[in-house]
């Protein structure tokens, strides 16, 4: 599969990554050669197999609804944000 | 009216259920009333590392969801990450169940007795609250996965009145089944609701415009008409409807183009590894729809003849009186349940008294009693009401009725000697002298004055049926 601009385009913006022109070509050339690389699979035929969604065969597994204390407390979390107002995040203004 | 257009509605409606603790996090899931950021966990912020712990009571809680809607409930259902960015959303995606869902196939029947075809429902994680101001937003996370159902219905609903009805019937399913508080205001269910029109004759819908995030009923279906005039406008015109997300202002009646939070749809669905799949045995899933109480449905069949369909669907907006009317209906006669139907419009759906509602009601063998006593006579209905609302007080709360109406000296005079007395005393009485002589002279209507003259004589305790028989005896 060709990765084109365009491609690489949408996928920043869906990463949420600001990428200059360099990057994006060293990018595209990395992303290139792992899909190259990946690519070997589509030689086996697959139609019968499972998808493995999980590694673990593991099934059912959950807690009881009882609350627990937290460790961290809401200052200790909020200060882990570039900046906070008001016990809140502050982000840029989105809408 | 007839309308040019048909119209296609398909609504998905976001119900967060009430469990104690988050869907991925031990912390606390009632933020009601609580500071911003207070009921946040490390797991809710994904903090590096940070793994979601399933919480099995959400999964009980769909299934009764499930089965509510008369739907299937798939044994084997796991979940998906979503991904998009946005400043809600710590992790960068949301926990969902996009591929296999727990919820299956279903239908919620309209009071009209239409069927509107349920596709699936899943379970998954709410995303946390933004505050917009002029140059910056404020981000709260307790509403992080905050456990939600995703209802999703087929496109059956045809008017903007069956699009509210049908959220209304939902709402009131889900409060009934015992899955969420309900609160819409505070937003325990949001409706999106997908609209498009095509002339009748077209076999292909039209393409639908999506109202996002109703929180009223009201709304919905004021929504549905806008977009219905909207979109006929533009067809008309012969313009095309551009498939898009909008959003609606109760302030301005009107719904507006949004921008869409991720550019392209491409949420890159992949499943969801830190989480085991279910596996549910049909013995779990009968125990837990074994516990679902009664549901609209039932209540609507077991008060179908007694009491008239108007009031019963009023009565269904307030579930604790549907429920206390039922306990009553299951050991008492119809004529008391109509009775204690009629005081509870009557005295609790009155603005006046509409405190009572949050206070204790008086329980079913004390309702009996008081509807007995007005059945029999024994309280004017006046009195009956009086006693009714003193129930409510903590001091009276434990008495029975007749106890109280008899302490409150409120019981109705039947006995024909006292009520004869009664009478004669009034007759007697030169102010009423005027009205015997107008009565005899054939105005029939005195007659209401002298019963008034009596009951007041008797201060309110008389019958007033056996004082008026008295009367036309004894001036004849």
């Amino acid at each position: 599969m060709e990765i084109t601009d365009e491609t690489m385009n949408h996928l920043a913006e869906l990463s949420n990554f600001s990428l200059d022109s360099s990057e994006k070509q060293a990018l595209k050339q990395d992303l290139a050669s792992i899909l190259r690389y990946i690519s070997k699979l589509d030689e086996l035929d697959t139609t019968k197999v499972e998808p493995t969604y999980q590694v673990f065969e593991m099934e059912n597994v959950w807690r009881a609804d009882d609350i627990f204390p937290q460790d961290a407390d809401r200052e200790a979390l909020l200060a882990l944000a570039p900046e906070s107002l008001e016990h809140q995040i502050k982000v840029p203004k989105v809408l | 009216m007839t309308k040019k257009y048909e119209i296609t509605i398909g609504i998905e409606c976001h119900v967060q259920l009430s469990t104690k603790t988050k869907l991925f996090s031990e912390v606390d899931n009632d933020a009601r009333g609580k500071e911003p950021n207070s009921c946040v966990s490390p797991v809710d912020y994904a903090l590096p590392g940070m793994l979601p712990r399933l919480n099995g009571e959400a999964v009980k809680f769909a299934i009764r969801a499930g089965a509510a809607m008369n739907a299937k409930i798939n044994a084997r259902s796991r979940f998906d990450r979503k991904h998009y960015f946005y400043p809600d959303s710590p992790k960068g995606y949301q926990i969902t169940q996009f591929y296999s869902p727990i919820i299956g196939a279903g239908f919620i029947e309209l009071p009209s007795g239409k069927k509107i075809r349920i596709e699936h429902a899943h379970l998954e994680g709410d995303a946390g609250k933004l505050t917009h101001y002029d140059t910056y937003s404020l981000v709260d996370l307790n509403r992080v996965d905050t456990p939600l159902i995703e209802i999703v219905s087929m496109p059956d609903i045809s008017s903007a009145e069956e699009a509210r009805d049908y959220c209304k019937e939902l709402w009131r399913t889900m409060v009934y089944a015992g899955v969420t508080n309900g609160d819409l205001y505070n937003g325990n269910m949001r409706f999106d609701v997908n609209i498009s029109l095509k002339l009748p004759e077209a076999k292909e819908l039209g393409t639908r415009a999506e109202i996002k995030n109703l929180n009223s009923f009201r709304s919905v279906e004021r929504a549905v008409e806008y977009e219905y005039s909207r979109q006929s406008k533009l067809l008309d015109q012969g313009e095309k409807i551009v498939q898009e997300t909008r959003g609606w202002s109760d302030a301005t009646g009107k719904t507006t183009p949004q921008r869409s939070k991720e550019a392209a749809q491409d949420y890159r669905y992949m499943p969801e590894p830190d989480l085991p799949p279910l596996n549910l045995s049909s013995e779990f899933i009968a125990a837990e729809v074994a516990r679902l109480p009664l549901l609209p449905h039932d209540y609507r069949a077991k008060f179908r003849g007694t009491v008239p369909d108007d009031l019963i669907e009023i009565l269904l907006d307030y579930p604790s009186l549907s429920a206390r009317l039922a306990e009553v209906e299951d050991s008492a006669d119809k004529k008391i349940v109509k009775r204690l139907a009629n005081l509870f419009s009557s005295v609790l759906l009155a603005e006046e008294n509409a405190s009572l509602l949050n206070d204790k009601l008086p329980e079913a063998p004390q309702l009996i009693e008081l509807c007995t006593m007005l059945e029999q006579n024994e309280l004017s209905s006046t009195a009956g009401k009086e006693v009714f609302i003193k129930l409510f007080e903590p001091k009276h709360a434990a008495k029975s009725p007749r106890d109280l109406a008899k302490e409150l000296n409120l019981l109705q005079e039947n006995d024909s000697a006292a009520l004869e007395a009664l009478v004669a005393s009034v007759l007697e009485d030169p102010a009423t002298r005027q009205a015997q002589a107008d009565y005899k002279a054939g105005q029939a209507k005195v007659l209401g004055f002298l019963v008034g003259q009596v009951m007041k004589a008797s201060h309110g305790k008389a019958n007033p049926a056996a004082v008026s028989e008295i009367l036309k005896k004894q001036l004849a």
